[in-house]
């Protein structure tokens, strides 16, 4: 889901860009050292085999086609950093040459496809290193991006009654589904082909990981549930205000008040990317923390349960 | 492929190709913050932002009907969210979110009309854009046609065949294998070639009085539009 420029209010558009730039900078920083001098010409032509990619049609049913969104393909074969990298060149492409996706809207698109949607794409695959973990990365992937665009969209005042909420839910989740199968099914053909492209899944992972994993998809897929439903809860229940102060400056914030359904909406928004984003963190360090030592060790760190009472 | 047209049409000739890619596109920010500011009850600003970019669209001399016909791309995302939003009782919101999309859209379009990609790049570059980025993007737009034109061939192939998930799954298996080679082979050519990490330009670009006098005024008038109307 491309969001074209006019739909983000200026507050949500200004502070993606300014969060996307510098997360860009690192990521292309460290793209370029994990694979080295062929990265280059490896990351651009990966990156018009996903853009071609997307022309095969995969036939689920009848009459009714999906294809390959292509994250997670890319985060298994070039790792998240470089994968994140060529997402962000593809969605430049998008929005400079084919209008896909606006200009000021760019910041924002990059956040939901190239960073959370890579990260949340890797992370599954990279605890459980099996096929139910490549799923799972095909499946966070796209939810966790159309989660993020419909909570940006929904921050930016765009009414969601609960009734097409349900329905673009839906949508996602079936999108969701067909991703983690097209992926599943993409990485056990080319590893027939060649088993080295997909980085090698062979390693078992200790239990530990696989329930920071597990805590961490559900808590994900939770926190995008409670921002994206939770807030249009209390706008049945308020009078529905035509919300044209989003348009003002960041000011106006203030000036209307902690009352406002529409601050409350927000702030539950934040809430759930903030709760998404800690739950990442914890993950990654414990496995930055492993992979430090040698021999593993399932007992030490973080403990998943210190997630539970906020999941609720 | 349909982005051959707006390849074709950046490499004409006119005033607004000839500026700096720099100046074009601080103008384009400059009339996409405006435009994304200015509030839905204000609506004499867009037609007067529209146009400033008829006016542009004369001047680059590019076909006007194709611009918007491909700038109208942008109108089936649009045209749902609006719907949603007049739905949710916000008629003005919902015309202004339309109206919005697509003159931001087409504006972008122009930029791209009129300036080609690698000049585009190296003026991105200069903004302190990664290079790497701008390397990939390079890469992906060499590339794209080539290896879009590998996947047409496949989908005709495999539909000749009749289409199945299995089927499919193997013909992007396939089409994964070749451009990992290939990109194996062009990174060997490249090595080959002297490659130390920069594509050469063929003429500088440079920062003329024009082009100052250019991004001053084209910028002034979004923002004059967003402060009076």
């Amino acid at each position: 889901m491309h969001i074209p420029d006019g739909f983000l209010s200026t507050p949500v558009w200004a502070a993606f860009d300014a969060g996307a730039a510098p997360a860009v900078g690192i990521l292309a920083r460290r793209a370029q050292r994990d694979i080295e001098e062929r990265s280059i010409p490896l990351m651009g032509v990966m990156g018009a085999f996903i853009f071609a990619a997307q022309m095969i049609n995969f036939p689920v049913g009848p009459g009714t086609s999906g294809h390959l969104v292509g994250g997670t393909l890319l985060a298994i074969a070039l790792g998240p950093s470089a994968a994140a990298i060529v997402m962000t060149a593809i969605l430049a492409i998008q929005a400079l040459v084919f209008q896909d996706g606006g200009i000021l809207a760019l910041g924002a698109n990059v956040f939901n496809m190239a960073i959370v949607g890579v990260l949340a794409g890797y992370l599954p695959y990279r605890l459980l290193r099996n096929s139910a973990g490549i799923f799972l990365g095909g499946l966070a992937s796209v939810l966790a991006s159309a989660g993020f665009a419909l909570a940006e969209l929904s921050m930016s005042g765009i009414p969601f009654p609960p009734r097409i909420l349900t329905v673009t839910l839906t949508f996602f989740f079936v999108g969701a589904i067909l991703e983690g199968a097209i992926t599943l099914a993409a990485v056990r053909a080319i590893g027939r082909l060649n088993p080295s492209w997909v980085r090698n899944t062979n390693q078992p992972a200790g239990r530990t990981l696989v329930v920071i994993g597990a805590a961490a998809l559900i808590l994900a897929v939770a926190g995008i549930l409670v921002a994206s439903t939770h807030p249009d809860g209390i706008e049945i229940l308020a009078p529905a205000h035509s919300p044209a102060w989003l348009h003002a400056p960041l000011a106006d914030y203030q000036a209307h008040g902690v009352e406002s359904p529409y601050l409350r909406k927000a702030a539950a928004g934040v809430a759930g990317l903030i709760l998404i984003y800690a739950a990442c963190l914890a993950a990654g360090r414990s496995m930055r923390q492993r992979s430090a030592r040698p021999a593993p060790c399932v007992s030490a760190g973080v403990n998943p349960d210190q997630h539970a009472p906020r999941s609720g | 492929m349909h982005h051959v047209v707006v390849e074709r049409w950046s490499r004409g000739a006119s005033p607004l190709h000839a500026r700096d890619a720099r100046a074009k596109l601080l103008v384009l920010l400059a009339f996409l913050i405006a435009v994304s500011t200015t509030r839905p009850q204000s609506q004499g600003a867009f037609p007067a932002y529209a146009a400033l970019l008829a006016v542009a669209i004369i001047a680059a001399r590019l076909p006007a009907a194709a611009l918007v016909r491909r700038a109208m791309l942008v109108l089936p995302f649009s045209a749902t969210f609006a719907l949603i939003t007049w739905l949710g009782g916000d008629p003005l919101r919902a015309l202004a979110l339309g109206e919005k999309s697509f003159l931001s859209g087409l504006a972008a379009l122009l930029l791209i009309a009129t300036t080609p990609l690698p000049d585009l790049l190296r003026g991105l570059e200069s903004f302190a854009v990664p290079r790497p980025l701008i390397l990939v993007i390079q890469f992906i737009y060499r590339y794209l046609f080539v290896i879009s034109e590998q996947a047409q061939h496949m989908r005709l192939a495999a539909r000749s065949r009749g289409a199945s998930f299995r089927a499919s799954a193997g013909a992007l298996g396939v089409l994964f294998a070749r451009s990992w080679e290939r990109a194996e082979g062009i990174y060997r050519a490249m090595l080959a070639r002297g490659f130390d990490g920069r594509f050469p330009a063929f003429g500088a670009a440079r920062f003329r009085p024009s082009d100052a006098a250019f991004l001053l005024l084209s910028a002034l008038a979004p923002v004059a539009i967003r402060i009076a109307l």
